[in-house]
């Protein structure tokens, strides 16, 4: 932040002293003792929202040996950082998170309140919602602000992102919103901004949720690969079956192929992707050795990434793939298990 | 012991096409169908049922058109089910919550409250915790599984790689991940008795109108929504070109970076 911009920060606060709005607030998540990547993606969306409302911005750090992290907030764009440093909120736990956030900002009344739409956003944000009257856009995925009535529009995706639908809550205050992780994108960190966090004096609840332990015996059930989000299929040009196995397993995917592969014995009938077998659509579909043709790729017409490795420049699959590899997938496999680790 | 679901219904996305290009949705078949994670607390509820004689009431997540997908759940083996009548009621999740407090209250209270935990079309998941926080209640959310012990409902959740059993003291709110268990069909005699209206289960669908559980100042929904936006067309056939070693790194970053998008 750069000394004019400090300057006009400071100049619009007498404006947000009349307004009486409490800024733009961001609640960090913590993975491992590190603040996570949504919520330096939130800071810098909330950075853009505050010096259009001329408003500051507060990150809240709740955890266990947490302090140190304090820094980052401020490098990502906040203006002041409160801390809440104790061992019993090493874990998240909704009870003990959820009271110093209610006291917080039931005293700082504010505007705006960002949370990254993970575990602990999803299970704070509806709650402090509820109990501050305050309306909720979940896993917004872009935001955009509407100055005239300051009201924070959200982007969320509909049907997992076929397409957005805008919303906003133009009434109620506090505006919350959790925000999608990657969504946003990393904001610039600037190592000369640096502050000194307000520590806060809480007593802490007990959390109302006991954890007994790992769940014995406990299998989720069997996905259909209909369903399946990660796909590695094989067709006759795939070479060696035994690496498209190590390859989905690698990616934590489900093995399949086309008739090609079912003939050379490879995967069972369950298996062939084909709009007269199995038609899917998963996040993730790589396609080794595969050609493409039209009963295929009319299967993974809703795929929503596509890699494909052949050998034959011309293949069909080719024009369906995201990303293209051009080369023979005994070669490019093992390279590609490698890059993966 | 009264357990509570709710559920809604959610335009069944096998009859839909949405032609980016344009810009459009074209419904091309207009069904609808039980919230995919609501349709699984049902389940997890009737499982409870079973194992407990509880009693096991429907209520609707937003306002409802007609009584569809009630009906199915009566049929499916929800003892009642309560279909709230207004004309053209807009109501979000802050407004829902308002009326379905009511609701269970005008019931006689409830000990445990299920529902799915996110939406299929919007992915929204905040009625669970909203309703954990105006009954004042522990919530569990994204379970695998739940069941009653000792006045206590335990449930299963993922925990990083892992799963854990967790416990909250009754009443609770306990909110089910799509998938998580594979939900009964309907019974046949209940589905052809509830939609001619004949027999006991005729009168378990109760019709109780909004405006005698809250103040019509009360149904003012706070979100809005402001139009829609459609990404732009993906680009197909990016091809990668070099050393196997090097278009396998590229592949590879890509590929990670899809895989935790």
């Amino acid at each position: 932040m750069s000394y004019l911009d400090l300057l006009m920060a400071q100049q619009e606060e007498v404006s947000e002293a009349e307004g009486g709005g409490g800024g733009v607030w961001v609640v960090a998540d913590v993975v491992d003792g590190a603040v996570a990547p949504v919520t330096l993606e939130a800071l810098g969306a909330a950075r853009t929202l505050a010096d259009a409302l001329g408003a500051y911005v507060y990150g809240v750090l709740l955890g266990s040996g947490v302090s140190d992290q304090a820094q980052l907030l401020y490098q990502a764009g906040a203006d002041g950082v409160r801390v809440v440093d104790d061992p019993a909120l090493a874990q998240f736990a909704t009870a003990p998170f959820l009271k110093v956030l209610s006291d917080l900002f039931a005293e700082e009344q504010p505007e705006v309140v960002l949370f990254g739409a993970t575990e602990m956003g999803q299970a704070l944000a509806p709650r402090l919602a509820q109990q501050m009257s305050g309306g909720l856009i979940e896993h917004a995925a872009t935001l955009s602000l509407d100055e005239e009535t300051r009201t924070v529009q959200g982007a969320v995706p509909i049907y997992g992102g076929e397409f957005f639908e805008v919303l906003a809550c133009p009434q109620a205050r506090p505006q919350f919103l959790t925000v999608e992780p990657g969504a946003l994108g990393a904001p610039f960190l600037d190592r000369y901004r640096s502050g000194e966090p307000t520590a806060l004096d809480v007593t802490l609840a007990e959390p109302d949720v006991r954890i007994l332990g790992p769940a014995e015996g406990f299998e989720p059930p069997a996905v259909p690969l209909a369903q399946a989000p990660v796909i590695v299929a094989a067709g006759r040009q795939a070479g060696d079956f035994a690496l498209v196995q190590r390859l989905a397993a690698a990616l934590g995917g489900r093995v399949a192929g086309d008739r090609g592969a079912r003939d050379a014995g490879w995967i069972e009938a369950d298996q062939v992707i084909d709009v007269r077998g199995v038609t899917v659509s998963p996040d993730v579909y790589v396609a080794v050795g595969i050609r493409g043709d039209t009963f295929h790729n009319a299967a993974i017409e809703a795929a929503k990434f596509v890699l494909a490795i052949h050998p034959d420049p011309e293949a069909p699959i080719f024009a369906l793939a995201d990303l293209c590899i051009e080369g023979n997938p005994a070669e490019v496999v093992p390279a590609l298990l490698e890059a993966l680790g | 012991m009264r357990i509570i679901v709710i559920l809604g219904r959610v335009l069944d996305p096998a009859g839909i096409t949405i032609n980016q290009r344009a810009g459009r949705i074209f419904v091309n078949r207009e069904e609808y169908v039980i919230q995919p994670a609501d349709r699984c607390a049902l389940e997890v509820a009737l499982r409870i049922k079973d194992a407990t004689a509880a009693e096991v009431v429907v209520l609707p997540r937003g306002p409802l058109p007609d009584d569809d997908i009630l009906r199915q759940a009566l049929a499916i083996g929800a003892d009642r089910a309560v279909y709230f009548t207004r004309e053209r009621f807009k109501a979000d999740e802050a407004v829902m919550v308002r009326l379905l407090e009511a609701a269970i209250d005008r019931l006689g209270g409830a000990d445990l409250v299920l529902t799915g935990a996110t939406t299929l079309d919007s992915g929204q998941g905040q009625l669970g915790p909203r309703m954990a926080a105006a009954l004042d209640w522990p919530q569990i959310l994204d379970a695998w599984q739940a069941e009653v012990v000792d006045g206590a409902v335990q449930a299963v959740r993922q925990d990083g790689t892992g799963y854990v059993t967790v416990e909250a003291a009754l009443p609770a709110v306990v909110t089910v991940v799509p998938g998580a268990v594979k939900p009964r069909y309907p019974d046949g005699v209940r589905l052809v008795n509830i939609y001619k209206n004949v027999g006991e289960i005729a009168a378990a669908l109760e019709r109780w109108e909004v405006t005698d559980l809250v103040g019509v100042d009360m149904l003012v929904p706070l979100v809005e929504r402001r139009g829609q936006d459609f990404p732009p067309p993906r680009e197909r056939g990016v091809r990668l070109s070099g050393a196997p070693d090097e278009v396998a790194v590229a592949a590879a970053q890509a590929l990670q970076k899809r895989m935790n998008g």
